[in-house]
């Protein structure tokens, strides 16, 4: 048994590295075209101490039983409410920071700035993939009724981290909770009819408030700006009519140019031709397209698409369906982080603040990744290969 | 139960395949619509990149600071909240202007002097933007036909009468505007201008950079102001520095890349030193598309802020300085307030007689009108006086090197008279004296017999005329000149005063000449004329600076040096070494024997100093009152002076039948005991720098 003890998932260790490099190299070169505050800071080097602390919790979380998640899991979760509750009570004053009209962050004396909703998204995972498991456990026999209950139960430990992540106000942590909820779903076995119910009753919403923002677009406009969203209306205005709105869409604008003037081969290392705020974070993917080209821009996504692929892989070859669902919430958490921060950048989808796992600046995000893979590796290394499977 | 567990386990398999499904079809997406932006479109983005116009901006940096000899600073820069506005590409139209001027009103409060600064032309070009059709309406036809847009502007503007904008002089949100829209009004394309930068409160910072988002170009940033943690020491030498180019001077600070908001040295040591002060500043390169949005930005060079200056000066000793300055001053005042009741300044200059080096330099000024004493110490380059008998160690070096006299030359020292003038007298009648007694004692008539054989006139006999060279004034003068009196010391200060200088005169001039009496001096040109008799004749520009620092990366430290600034030698005068020894000795005599001038009036602590100087009074009168300059000048210890000093304190009382109080002395005295107390290196470091 031991002998296979750490059976190690070779590819998603060689993504993860090679993406990685990517990110130090991709920051070394956009560090002299930063200004203002970013400019004082060097991100590179910080950003390879995250990727080795990373290293470190993978290595640390390889020796832990994923299994054990399950006892620990209340722990994790209380944690994650209970640090989302002092932002959301702003207490301690002390550690509480508010940027950009946004109340998202503590700022811990002597360490750094913390950003609890990037932990919660994986605390949330976890929790979620032990409520399927549980109850599976005990509901050998599907019913409506049961499916019903599980669907409750997600509901009920998926919406408070919603909630408070929602009002700080954090719309893309918002909607990476509902891409991990989605994903979850889908996997947790709940019957077809129902999972159809659900997505209906998502669309008809989206329908109506698409169809009362288009018919009356001042009250929408006026109602979002009573409410903590009322950024989104503009952003997402500037993404429809970026002519009509040159300042909410100044961004977006940007990002086009500077991907679109990439063409095919790219511009070449460290020729900027564009510059972009906040672009060593969210925007990073803009400076790898214009250096790079298609080719490179390319070269990312299919990174990005072998570390979902195996990551699938894992959630199929795992023994435990514990692992899998753990694997699918992942899933839903990266693939919608992806999608939403490179859509964006390209002008599929509006704005929305989220960093682009793994490549973007930042130690929460990081570190919060890092754990993510470092439970799937664990899932891949616990799973045994039995003789008479093969037969199957 | 084996087929419903089989087909829930086949269930998980097929729904994560579904999962990959959607992963596929997302990424599918990503890619297709990569495709379309940078293969399909690419060349389009290009296409609109090459369209744009390139525009390099420059942006101030913070000012050098000052440090004193110690390492502490003098004149810090204060971080402060500002409020800055940077107009787009050829500037918002005066509309929008004002639109961002009224929504910044809202926002933050102008101080009330930029309210108080609002002209009347002002209040009309805001009127004439609220009420632009009635304004215009009072433009004939035929003025328009005749006149260019800009004279339209002006007499529409001549045309708008107190009676239309009296409400906007009590209506405060109106000043408020108008202040806020003189600052964007002012502003230079792409370049930050400071809105407000004194008091920005919390609260203002914080709303601005909240709506940031709607107010383009308006932004937040740290800025800085002057500090000054010794304030009222020194003020005048450090200087000061004002927003804006001084008028008249457009063309020579634009020649040198300033801009019309930048900060520029006006007096003083910030003047002086503007070009190291200054620093270099960022550049960066804006790229802005047809829209005149910018597109990119670029830091060509992240510029430096300003060097460092180290002075010389040690601000301890320079706060005791202006303490025992102000005191005696103050002492002077109160002892006799009736016979001194002329007396206001007092300045005394500290420094090494070496290198030139002040250590201190303090004026102390007693202001009647509002009977406060106040640091003037400019006054010690700029207030020039008579300086009496201070000079008669340069009158024999003259009377050496023309060879009227040698050293060991004696004279009789007995009241003179020339035909119709006033009889000259030493203060007593000394008898038969050589040149070290005439210095030691302070003869008067031993520097006439000098002047007059500088004349040509070797036969004086009382009571009948005598014949000279008119030349002996510029011969003397000439003499003087080498030692620094009568010319500019080159100190580091903008502008420095030489004294009055006579013309020729009468034989009765001549001989006041050679005792002070004539020509007046500073403070600092006696400094620098002791200093060339201390080292051994070599004329040294004093300076404040003496070092230059690159910036530091920690706050309040000085970064690595840059440049030391090294004596300086303007000349090294003509007399011989044994000349010049000869006044040294005699100086040393002043201070030294009984019968010097000084010797009583030393502290017995100063007598332990081994000092050697000459004392000087001249004779001033104000408003037919007689007064006396008192004057001071030394340097210790006699044989390796590391000190020299100048005292000056003008228009004394003269009081009949008592003793004046003995001001000079007491500052000379109490300075010193300082300097060897605190700041004088000790024994053992000169032990160690030899």
């Amino acid at each position: 048994m031991n002998s296979n003890k750490f059976r190690l998932d070779l590819t998603i260790i060689l993504v993860f590295i090679l993406l990685g490099i990517v990110s130090s190299f991709t920051l070394h070169e956009l560090q002299p075209t930063l200004s203002g505050l970013a400019a004082q800071t060097q991100y590179m080097p910080k950003q390879i101490l995250w990727y080795v602390l990373g290293a470190i919790v993978i290595t640390v979380m390889m020796l832990l039983d994923y299994d054990r998640l399950r006892q620990l899991v209340w722990i994790f979760y209380g944690i994650g409410i209970v640090m989302l509750l002092m932002l959301f009570f702003k207490f301690p004053a002390a550690i509480i920071n508010e940027a950009n009209g946004a109340t998202s962050w503590f700022i811990l004396p002597g360490i750094g700035s913390m950003q609890p909703a990037e932990f919660v998204k994986v605390f949330v995972v976890i929790a979620l993939a032990h409520v399927i498991m549980s109850h599976n456990e005990k509901h050998a026999l599907r019913t409506n009724k049961t499916d019903l209950i599980l669907l409750g139960k997600l509901l009920a430990v998926a919406l408070p981290p919603m909630g408070l992540i929602a009002s700080q106000p954090d719309l893309g942590g918002f909607l990476v909770l509902c891409a991990i909820l989605g994903a979850t779903i889908l996997v947790s076995g709940i019957s077809w009819r129902l999972l159809l119910m659900i997505l209906g009753v998502v669309l008809g919403i989206a329908t109506i408030v698409g169809l009362l923002a288009f018919i009356f677009p001042n009250q929408v406009g006026a109602f979002l700006q009573e409410t903590i969203f009322k950024h989104v209306e503009s952003r997402f205005l500037g993404w429809l009519y970026p002519e009509k709105y040159p300042d909410s869409s100044y961004q977006y604008r940007l990002g086009l140019m500077a991907i679109g003037s990439g063409i095919l081969l790219g511009k070449g290392a460290s020729n900027f031709q564009v510059s972009i705020p906040e672009r060593h974070t969210d925007y990073i993917f803009s400076a790898i397209a214009e250096q790079y080209g298609f080719i490179g821009s390319a070269v990312v996504l299919f990174l990005f698409f072998i570390l979902i692929y195996r990551m699938i892989q894992v959630g199929l070859e795992s023994n435990e369906p514990f692992g899998s669902y753990l694997a699918a919430g992942f899933i839903g958490m990266f693939t919608y982080q992806i999608f939403q921060n490179i859509g964006m950048s390209v002008g599929l989808v509006p704005i929305t603040g989220l960093p682009l796992p793994f490549l973007s600046y930042g130690g929460s995000s990081t570190l919060a990744y890092m754990i993510a893979i470092g439970i799937v590796l664990n899932i891949h290394s616990r799973t045994r290969t039995y003789m008479f499977e093969t037969q199957k | 139960m084996s087929k419903k567990r089989k087909k829930k386990r086949a269930l998980l398999p097929f729904r994560l395949n579904v999962l990959f499904a959607i992963v596929f079809l997302l990424f599918s997406a990503l890619i297709l619509q990569l495709g379309v932006v940078q293969i399909i479109n690419g060349e389009e983005h290009q296409a609109v990149l090459e369209k744009t116009t390139n525009d390099i901006a420059e942006i101030s940096v913070p000012r050098g600071m000052i440090y004193d000899s110690e390492g502490k600073v003098i004149v810090g820069n204060e971080p402060v909240y500002s409020i800055t506005y940077t107009p787009p590409k050829n500037g918002d139209s005066a509309d929008e202007r004002l639109e961002l001027a009224k929504q910044l009103a809202d926002i933050i409060k102008m101080d009330d002097e930029a309210i108080e600064k609002i002209t009347e032309r002002e209040y009309k070009e805001y009127w004439y933007l609220l009420n632009t059709k009635e304004a215009n309406s009072r433009i004939t036809a035929a003025e328009k036909e005749s006149l260019d847009d800009s004279e339209i502007y002006n007499l529409t503007l001549e045309r708008i009468t107190e009676a239309d904008y009296k409400e906007l002089m009590t209506d405060d949100q109106a000043k408020q505007i108008i202040a806020i829209k003189r600052e964007l009004d002012s502003a230079t394309e792409l370049v930050p201008h400071v809105i407000k930068n004194e008091n920005v409160t919390e609260k203002e910072y914080a709303t601005i950079a909240e709506n940031m988002g709607q107010m383009a170009g308006i932004n937040v940033a740290t800025d800085w102001k002057r500090y000054y943690p010794y304030e009222g020491s020194l003020q005048g030498v450090l200087g000061s520095i004002k927003t804006g180019i001084p008028q008249g001077e457009e063309d020579y600070y634009k020649s040198r890349n300033y801009q019309l908001n930048d900060r520029i040295g006006t007096s003083g040591l910030e003047m002086e030193y503007e070009s190291l002060l200054k620093g270099d500043k960022k550049r960066v390169r804006y790229i802005t598309d047809n829209n005149n949005n910018i597109v990119s930005q670029e830091v060509i060079s992240e510029g430096q802020r300003g060097q460092d200056l180290q002075l010389s000066i040690n601000m301890d000793f320079q706060k005791e300085l202006d303490k025992i300055v102000r005191e005696e001053l103050k002492g002077a005042i109160n002892k006799y307030p009736g016979a001194n009741r002329y007396l206001e300044n007092a300045m005394a200059v500290m420094l090494n007689p070496n290198t030139g080096e002040i250590y201190a330099a303090s004026g102390q000024h007693y202001n009647r009108e509002d009977n406060k004493y106040e640091s003037a110490d400019m006054n010690t380059v700029f207030t020039a006086g008579a300086v009496g008998s201070t000079v008669k160690g340069a009158t024999l070096l003259a009377g050496y090197q023309e060879g009227v006299i040698d050293p060991g030359k004696s004279f009789y020292d007995t009241p003179m008279k020339i035909k119709g003038t006033p009889e000259k007298k030493s203060y007593k009648n000394m008898g038969l004296i050589n040149d070290l007694e005439a210095l030691q004692m302070s003869s008067n008539v031993y520097m006439f017999n000098v002047a007059l054989r500088i004349g040509g006139e070797y036969n004086y006999q009382k009571n009948q005329s005598v014949s000279f060279n008119q030349d002996a004034f510029r011969i003397l003068r000439n003499y003087y000149n080498q030692v620094g009196l009568g010319v500019e010391t080159g100190i580091d200060l903008p502008s420095e005063s030489v004294g009055y200088v006579g013309s020729k005169g009468q034989a009765g001039n001549l001989l006041d000449f050679s005792i002070g009496q004539f020509d007046t001096y500073t403070t600092m040109q006696l400094a620098q004329y002791v200093s060339t008799i201390a080292n051994g004749g070599y004329r040294i520009k004093p300076h404040f600076v003496s070092e230059i620092h690159d910036p530091s990366n920690e706050k309040d430290k000085l970064g690595p040096l840059a440049k030391t600034k090294n004596p300086e030698v303007l000349n090294k005068i003509t007399a011989t070494e044994e000349q010049i020894n000869r006044i040294k000795k005699g100086f040393k005599m002043v201070f030294q024997t009984p019968r010097g001038t000084a010797y009583s009036h030393l502290s017995n602590e100063a007598k332990t100093y081994d000092i050697s100087g000459k004392t000087g009074t001249a004779q001033t009168s104000i408003d037919g009152t007689d007064l006396e300059n008192w004057t001071l000048i030394g340097y210790a210890d006699s044989e390796t002076p590391d000190i020299a000093f100048a005292v000056m304190v003008p228009n004394l009382g003269i009081i009949s039948g008592g003793q004046q109080y003995p001001i000079t002395y007491n500052i000379v005295n109490r300075a010193l005991e300082y300097y060897y107390e605190h700041t004088a290196p000790d024994d053992k470091d000169k032990e160690e720098a030899e």
